[in-house]
């Protein structure tokens, strides 16, 4: 089996565009989350979500954008710094093309751009639609634009496993090279789903954050025994995978080797999580790379602030890691960015790569007093920085029962 | 050359006018024909035409005005796009 390394990272997110100003925004706890106001058709409405402060025209030409969903445009932007950062950028110097694929994850695709037609189809009485509209919303735009925009064609695909979509395909990608089929992969995922319908659908499951006392920005606060629930958010993180001879060969910066990925599902129920399929992930994650639980320096939780997802995720890490979960640094970042759904494990994952590379990692922000349920090292409120950090794991799990776990090792 | 016409094509999908040259393929000024589509349905709309379905789409600026000019109101040719 070949090694698998990570040459490249990019992230669109409410805090912050690059990669660089994401994890800045995360070391110093510095939060994206706002009360916007959404004109709802029953009248407008204050709602706290992770919007970003996004401006097409500065990344896209009219032309350009006239294709290209809002979830399409997060992922160019995000996969055109990755991209650069490995040194593929308008030549894929040492690659071919036929060996380097796309692999994205996406819960609700271009929703926005569905959103408008249902729109204008229902409430407007239109006769017709825009042409494009088939193109901008189907789920597999994105990787089309990115296979386009970069000139890659080996395999490509579209995962959609609601919140595990984007660690799920770049846990795919990394099989893909790992075996053989692909030299190179752009994976990540993308996520733009702050639409009235989404949000609206999300308000009925009664899952959603209430404003907290302390401003609309603490809001959103995982493993807090005050935590009233998920803050909805949108955005993008692409990496580069490439075979690890082949980074080598043509003198890529190696980040990280990604080492390990395991998937799992639940079968138990559509919303609620359970302990064992997400231990098994995480389990068959290390078995995977090779690794030990003591080897795992931190990990980046899926702890979106649910009361029982939470609750759940603890007692899953303490099945795992036994004795080490007490000392293991763990933190949910959600706190800072939101919840980008199909993107929130790319995303969480570029965090996770970043923490390994620099040795800090991430507070849980607004941690200011823990759930007795949640009494692991939940990492509260400031970035702590820690030497000889091996390895790291990212978790993501989905309603459905989707379970996926990556994890990357130091070089 | 309708300059009308051009001018809403030129802000419709951000191209400088200078590039508007008649001989201009359409693929040259990176538009598919998808995006052609989408330039003809807001010219019907704004306009309140109807331009028949074509077997052969335009390739060209010159061939798309020459498409949708003679269907545009008459009587203020040059005008015809501004007064509208």
């Amino acid at each position: 089996m070949r090694r698998v390394a990570i040459t490249g990272l990019g992230v669109v997110s409410p805090v912050g565009v690059g990669v660089n100003a994401f994890f800045e925004a995360l070391i110093t706890a510095r939060s994206g989350i706002r009360a916007l106001q959404v004109d709802f058709p029953t009248g407008p409405e204050q709602v706290l979500m992770g919007h970003i402060d996004f401006h097409p025209e500065g990344h896209f030409s009219k032309a350009e954008l006239l294709t290209k969903d809002r979830v399409s445009q997060f992922a160019l932007v995000a996969a055109r710094e990755a991209m650069a950062q490995a040194g593929l950028g308008s030549e894929l110097t040492g690659l071919q093309p036929e060996r380097f694929g796309v692999s994205v994850g996406t819960g609700s695709g271009g929703s926005t751009s569905l959103e408008a037609a249902y729109y204008a189809l229902l409430e407007q009485k239109v006769a017709r639609l825009r042409p494009m509209t088939v193109v901008l919303a189907m789920h597999n735009a994105m990787a089309a634009h990115l296979s386009m925009a970069f000139g890659l064609k080996g395999p490509s695909s579209t995962v959609s496993n609601a919140c595990a979509s984007s660690a799920t395909a770049i846990g795919d990608a990394f099989r893909q090279i790992r075996h053989g089929y692909a030299d190179a992969m752009l994976v990540g995922g993308s996520d733009a789903l702050l639409t009235k319908g989404t949000i609206k659908a999300w308000q009925a499951m009664q899952t959603l954050a209430k404003p907290h006392a302390d401003g609309p920005q603490a809001s959103c606060r995982p493993f807090s025994k005050d935590r009233s629930g998920l803050v909805l958010s949108e955005g993008s993180a692409m990496l580069v995978l490439e075979d690890w001879d082949t980074a080598r060969r043509r003198g890529a910066t190696i980040l990280a080797e990604l080492a390990g990925y395991a998937s799992t599902t639940d079968a138990y129920h559509l919303t609620q999580p359970e302990a064992q399929g997400q231990a098994s992930a995480m389990f068959l994650a290390l078995k995977d790379a090779a690794l030990n639980t003591r080897d795992i320096g931190y990990l980046n939780a899926h702890g979106t602030a649910t009361d029982v997802g939470d609750v759940v995720e603890t007692h899953a890490i303490k099945r795992v890691f036994e004795n080490h979960a007490e000392r293991l640094p763990i933190s949910s970042t959600k706190a800072l960015h939101g919840h980008a759904m199909g993107a929130a494990g790319a995303i969480e994952f570029a965090a996770s790569v970043m923490s390994l590379r620099s040795g800090q990692l991430a507070p849980t922000a607004f941690l200011q007093l823990p759930d007795e349920r949640c009494d692991l090292d939940y990492i509260p409120l400031q970035a702590r920085h820690v030497k000889n950090l091996r390895a790291v794991m990212s978790n993501s799990f989905a309603f459905g029962g989707s379970n996926a776990v990556l994890i990357a090792k130091q070089v | 050359m309708n300059f009308d016409l051009m001018d809403l094509f030129a802000e419709t999908f951000g191209i400088a006018e200078e590039k508007l040259l008649p001989g201009a393929t359409l693929e040259s000024l990176g538009l598919d024909s998808l995006a052609v589509i989408e330039f003809l349905f807001q010219i019907e709309d704004k306009f309140g035409i109807q331009i028949p379905d074509q077997a052969n789409p335009p390739r060209t600026l010159d061939e798309m005005v020459q498409l949708i000019e003679p269907l545009l109101p008459k009587g203020k040719p040059d005008n015809a796009v501004a007064a509208a």
